[in-house]
């Protein structure tokens, strides 16, 4: 950090393959797929062994991913029956290292449940939160796991894609006929899904 | 609500000329000019009421998002809301009068606006400031309010996102428009 | 790059402390009195509600306060106040059309949120603007860096009881908005950054508003600071108020001028930069003790930063077009139009439907005034982003203000909140 002019973007190394092969060398077999994409490096663990790879991450001396960026996952309907809807996705950051890694862990929807990591980062407490209101992804373990953007006695998870985002019909002069009267449409019959 | 016996009778009939004539009703005419000129004016109760009232206007000092910062620049040196007696923002609602609602409005601050709006005294206004306030906005989605007139009763709307501050200068003098041809008397909200 | 040393520590004793004292001399007060010990009667403690709607809270954020006395036992931020639902609405958006919305998540630095979004989807597309469009986009970014100092300036002395910075610090910031509204026609909401390029090419008028400000500015901090840096009241009530160790900081995810309060150099300007920042001379100001005093003195130091960069983007502009010629992003020019059937139903699918970038993640943060601000999306290959996740700075600056105000005092809590330089619609989108 205090050398020189950091490299530019085309010659920067790919961000994230430091901590995946710092896991492949400390806990081997832990990563289940490693992917390089748009000079960035995702890796797929699996969920119980997540505290453990955060752990290292955080303290070993050539990782030091101190510092939580953000936690939030993605919603996939329309995958494979068999396959995770859900894909929880972390990334940290090292200052020393200046260097950042994704960790993603898929959920199947009838078990949307990930160990907290608020232990190892004191951070992830309102992450973990904003992705469980959000998102409706349980975080086992978590102290006070509760809504945090939304009203406490909001029903439903806005950012999953089933949940429609209501909106009101737009009443313009060539659509009045049918905005007007919609005012009392129940709303799943306005808005657009997606 | 507004008008008490009490206030009728603190009132005075007779308004010294020099407090008069800084004034500058809207409604004052060439007759009340002489009138001015010569020491005395007659008025009406409900005209000196409305003139205190448009005169000064608290806001309650009650920002929500980007619509705040332009309110704030109407606070502030180059626009300067003082110069239309609007500057005294309020930080209790129990001593403001008018309500900007600068702001998009979510699901979960619509309950928080509404007791702002109950403990502000009586009479008291409200100027939806910008898009999201007035309508929602381009937030057409879940976690907005379409507008503050299903939480609050709204009397001037003002477009822009954000409005200039010039926009918000222009809804302050409507709305004291709008006060001073309002019956002092009347119940409102 | 070179990194500015720590900033000297002010000293213990100032001024205003042995006014004080010597006052209490003439007086003739027993300094006794100061240390009487109050009997506490039982252990029970308080519970205060700050906000939603308080004067210092920078917008909508409710505190509930566990207090002792006047001691903060316990903090509980409440925030969603101002849950907008930008990233349900960016799925419903084609990739141009999030633009707007990225203006009005963090309204005081609307061109960050553009720049972050649009490098992001560039990242998607593999596409470079030209170095013209990257110069401006630095230029326009640093005055908005400015800009948002500035109120945070005015907003948090004035917080303290200084009225006159935020008449100050207003006069100047006119002059900033006065150039967003001449290079887009607005105010604050500019949209101004856009995937490939930007809105338009600044108009001639530009370089002369700039330069006047470039000029002026300087002088105008040494002003700003003048009026509060070294004021007593000032210092009393906020130099070793609200500290936060550099591990704390990081362990919480806070960035910005937090993290550099603390001590270390971490800028993405600088470690990993993007839009041609490695082009550019400047320093990072760090300070030592990561106190609320530190916190101001490096955004007063990141001004003056940020004008040199201005300067030498403004000195090295280079000539050329402002917008990619990539034609999955750009429009055909109006005579291929005019000529070419296919330019034409290209233009039409472009305006109607939008750019469809490939399959993929990425992530790209910028160092916006407040922090490290990310742009995490997921690209199915259809024109809308199937997930945007907004790396929001003050949301995890938010976050670790419960760790700063235990063990203050009530009073001191409104200074805290005011270091921090929360935007209430970056923390809840």
């Amino acid at each position: 950090m205090t050398g020189p002019v950091a490299p530019s973007a085309a010659t920067r190394p790919v961000s994230g393959s430091r901590a995946a092969d710092l896991i492949t060398r400390e806990l081997p077999g832990v990563i289940l797929r490693r992917a390089v994409a748009y000079g960035e490096e995702t890796m797929w663990i699996a969920r119980e062994r997540l505290v453990e790879v955060c752990t290292v991450l955080r303290d070993h001396r050539e990782g030091r991913y101190t510092l939580p960026q953000f936690v939030t996952a993605v919603d996939w309907p329309d995958r494979e029956p068999e396959e995770p809807r859900f894909d929880v996705v972390y990334q940290l950051r090292s200052l020393e290292f200046n260097d950042w890694c994704r960790l993603i862990v898929q959920v199947q929807e009838d078990d949307p449940s990930v160990p907290t990591l608020e232990r190892v980062f004191a951070g992830m407490d309102w992450l973990e939160r904003e992705t469980y209101d959000l998102l409706g992804i349980i975080f086992t373990g978590h102290h006070d796991l509760k809504r945090i953007l939304m009203p406490s006695d909001w029903e439903g998870h806005p950012l999953r894609k089933d949940y429609v985002s209501f909106g009101e019909p737009v009443a313009f002069t060539h659509n009045l006929d049918w905005a007007l009267p919609a005012l009392e449409r129940p709303p799943e019959l306005t808005g657009e899904s997606r | 609500m507004g008008l008490t016996t009490d206030a009728a009778i603190a009132n005075p009939r007779v308004v010294h000329a020099q407090d008069a004539g800084t004034i500058a009703l809207p409604r004052v005419g060439a007759g009340e000019r002489a009138a001015v000129q010569s020491g005395v004016v007659t008025t009406t109760i409900e005209q000196v009421i409305q003139w205190g009232r448009y005169s000064s206007l608290w806001p309650a000092l009650f920002g929500l998002a980007c619509c705040a910062i332009e309110m704030m620049a109407v606070g502030a040196s180059r626009y300067d809301m003082a110069r239309f007696g609007a500057e005294v923002f309020r930080a209790s609602p129990r001593q403001a009068d008018v309500m900007i609602v600068a702001g998009r409005v979510s699901q979960k601050m619509a309950p928080v606006l509404r007791q702002i709006y109950d403990q502000m005294p009586e009479p008291k206004w409200v100027i939806s400031m910008g898009a999201c306030a007035s309508s929602g906005g381009m937030f057409n989605n879940y976690a907005i309010v379409q507008g503050v007139d299903k939480v609050v009763p709204v009397d001037i709307y003002l477009p822009g996102c954000p409005p200039r501050p010039e926009g918000l200068l222009d809804a302050v003098i409507k709305l004291q428009k709008k006060i001073a041809g309002e019956r002092p008397g009347s119940l409102r909200g | 790059m070179t990194v500015l040393p720590p900033l000297e520590p002010p000293p213990l004793k100032d001024l205003a402390s042995e006014q004080y004292e010597h006052g209490r001399e003439m007086l003739g007060v027993e300094s006794g009195l100061d240390s009487v010990d109050l009997v506490q009667l039982d252990d029970s403690t308080m519970e205060l509600n700050m906000g939603p709607q308080h004067p210092s809270t920078h917008g909508v954020l409710r505190l509930v306060l566990e207090l002792d006395g006047e001691v903060v036992k316990k903090c509980k931020p409440d925030v969603g106040f101002l849950h907008t639902g930008f990233e349900k609405d960016f799925e419903r958006h084609n990739y141009q059309q999030c633009i707007p919305y990225t203006d009005r998540m963090d309204y005081l630095s609307p061109l960050f949120n553009n720049l972050g979004f649009s490098l992001a989807v560039e990242k998607l597309l593999g596409i470079e603007v030209p170095l013209r469009a990257q110069y401006i986009r630095v230029l326009m970014c640093e005055l908005t860096r400015i800009a948002s100092h500035l109120l945070w300036y005015g907003t948090s002395a004035l917080d303290l009881g200084a009225t006159s910075p935020f008449i100050y610090a207003w006069r100047d910031r006119e002059k900033l908005l006065d150039i967003n509204e001449l290079v887009s026609g607005v105010r604050m909401h500019t949209s101004f950054i856009r995937v490939g390029g930007l809105l338009a090419d600044v108009p001639a008028e530009f370089y002369n508003m700039v330069n006047e400000f470039v000029l002026t500015f300087p002088r105008l901090i040494d002003q700003h600071e003048m009026l509060i840096t070294k004021n007593p009241i000032w210092r009393e009530r906020t130099v070793g108020l609200g500290p936060i160790t550099l591990d704390d900081a990081m362990n919480y995810g806070a960035t910005g001028p937090i993290l550099r309060a603390c001590g270390i150099p971490y800028d993405l300007r600088k470690a990993q930069p993007y839009s041609s920042y490695d082009h550019f001379d400047f320093d990072i100001p760090i300070a030592r003790n990561g106190d609320v005093y530190d916190r101001y003195l490096v955004r007063m130091q990141e001004m003056r930063e940020s004008v040199k960069i201005v300067k030498q983007a403004l000195d090295n502009m280079p000539d050329g077009p402002v917008n990619t010629t990539d034609r999955r992003v750009a429009l055909p020019p109006r005579n291929e139009i005019n000529t070419s059937m296919e330019s034409l139903i290209h233009h039409f699918k472009l305006v109607t439907e939008g750019m469809r970038p490939p399959v993929g993640q990425v992530y790209q943060a910028v160092e916006s005034p407040r922090g490290e601000l990310g742009f995490y999306i997921v690209s199915d290959g259809s024109n809308r982003p199937y997930r945007c996740k907004v790396r929001a700075p003050s949301f995890s600056n938010l976050s670790s203000l419960p760790h700063m105000v235990k063990g203050e005092l009530i009073a001191d809590v409104v200074a805290v909140i005011g270091s921090i330089d929360i935007i209430l619609g970056d923390v809840d989108r």
